[in-house]
């Protein structure tokens, strides 16, 4: 089968990427601007064999992808912002239980309820672990509509490998923004159901069993051992990262998923107005991509973050760069997008020229 | 000049408000109500359409749907 190229919603070319992954089961609940996820599965499962239902609440829904992924299902939840935060408990739970499953947030502006509006306010959240305990998701942030698509399959492939639930974490834009997608063919990602299910216990081989409860301490600090061996790994081997013009650069731009797309047209400004910009995007939000950074570090004379919250991504930016040029920071909250020409005036006041 | 008009599904519009910025006759305005969505949407204000159906033809989502009616001659 050949590749199919549609024009789609973000949420649409994720949920249709999905299926063409193999999704098995979805559980979600709706919330503005991701409801057209949960509203396209519910479309298509009739029709193309698979199971979605809609939970009584966020909690509900991450708990049954729990249990979905401890049978070892292919299974993925989706929400926005506040939902997601109901989702922590879950999803300490997963990483401890060393489940795969897929989680996707469409940002949204907060704190609080706050607005439907895109936002980047959750990237503490989703990298630093915003449940408790020691534990981390592979985050991935898509940049386009396409990647919305490509991220599912990494996601799953990522998870699947690992044993850890992954995120991807876009916003509202990404997510209601209509582009052109190539969509692969269904059935590209094969699966096969992981020796550690527990599907009930067959005559051949012991029970297995999935649990998150460790009450001795020395078995439990054995179990995150074992955790933080596996994201060692994973800061190594899978670190993905984005440099555009950075080779002369005078000034780097960091700033992930839509923030990337708003700087690109600020970094072309730049260049019309003879100041050397670059990007640097991280895809891979955790792990992030430090060593890049500090590489840059030694090009460029100046960072500048730019994110859609308060400044986040900076302390990673800081910790990449770790003293060697100043960073610098510029965004917008609360569901407000930044704009490229003022991006473009904060370049020329940092830099110094015009 | 024809005189047009527009039907917007409200439940469609996501308040992207490029309809807006494409009027050339400043014509639509975003609404105070919000839809089921939560966003609030684009809709007439004032009666000045000329149904150039520039709206209709930059709407993303296709929420747009431009009648054009022959001025009666008198």
């Amino acid at each position: 089968m050949t590749k199919e190229i549609r024009l789609m919603k973000g949420n649409e070319a994720l949920a249709e990427a999905s299926i063409r992954a193999g999704l098995q089961a979805y559980f979600g609940y709706p919330i503005t601007p991701q409801s057209e996820v949960l509203e396209y599965f519910a479309e298509q499962a009739p029709k193309r064999g698979f199971t979605v239902l809609q939970a009584e609440s966020e909690v509900a829904s991450i708990n049954m992808v729990f249990g979905a992924a401890g049978a070892g299902a292919r299974v993925m939840t989706s929400s926005s912002s506040p939902g997601i935060s109901l989702m922590q408990e879950g999803l300490s739970y997963i990483a401890a239980g060393e489940l795969p499953c897929l989680i996707v947030n469409v940002n949204r502006g907060g704190p609080g309820l706050g607005t439907i509006q895109p936002g980047q306010g959750d990237y503490f959240q989703s990298t630093k672990g915003g449940g408790h305990g020691d534990y981390h998701l592979i985050v991935l942030a898509p940049s386009s509509v396409q990647e919305m698509a490509d991220f599912v399959f990494e996601g799953f492939k990522l998870a699947e490998k690992y044993r850890n639930p992954v995120m991807i974490l876009t916003d509202g834009a990404l997510g209601q923004m209509m582009e052109k997608v190539e969509l692969p063919p269904e059935g590209s990602l094969p699966y096969v159901r992981p020796e550690w299910a527990t599907t009930g216990k067959a005559a051949t081989r012991e029970r297995n069993i999935v649990t998150t409860l460790f009450i001795e301490p020395e078995v439990m600090e054995q179990v995150n051992i074992k955790l933080q061996k596996k994201y060692t790994e994973i800061c190594e081997k899978e670190v993905r990262y984005e440099t555009i013009n950075c080779e002369d650069a005078e000034i780097v731009l960091c700033a992930y998923g839509l923030s990337a797309r708003i700087s690109q047209k600020a970094m072309d400004l730049a260049r019309e107005g003879g100041i050397k910009a670059g990007i640097f995007r991280p895809i891979t939000l955790y792990p992030y991509p430090y060593e890049i950074l500090n590489k840059l570090a030694e090009t460029a004379d100046h960072f500048l973050d730019v994110e859609m919250n308060a400044g986040q991504m900076i302390e990673d930016v800081r910790l990449g760069v770790n003293g060697k040029k100043p960073v610098h920071f510029t965004g917008r909250m609360g569901g407000m997008i930044p704009d490229p020409e003022v991006i473009y005036q904060e370049i020329v006041k940092i830099v110094g020229k015009k | 000049m024809i005189k047009g008009t527009v039907k917007i599904a409200s439940e469609i519009c996501k308040g992207c408000e490029l309809c807006i910025v494409a009027c050339p006759q400043d014509s639509l305005q975003l609404s105070r109500e919000i839809n089921l969505r939560g966003y609030r949407y684009a809709e007439l204000k004032d009666d000045n359409c000329t149904g150039c159906i520039n709206c209709a033809l930059v709407c993303p989502d296709s929420a747009i749907t431009v009648y054009r009616m022959p001025k009666k001659s008198k």
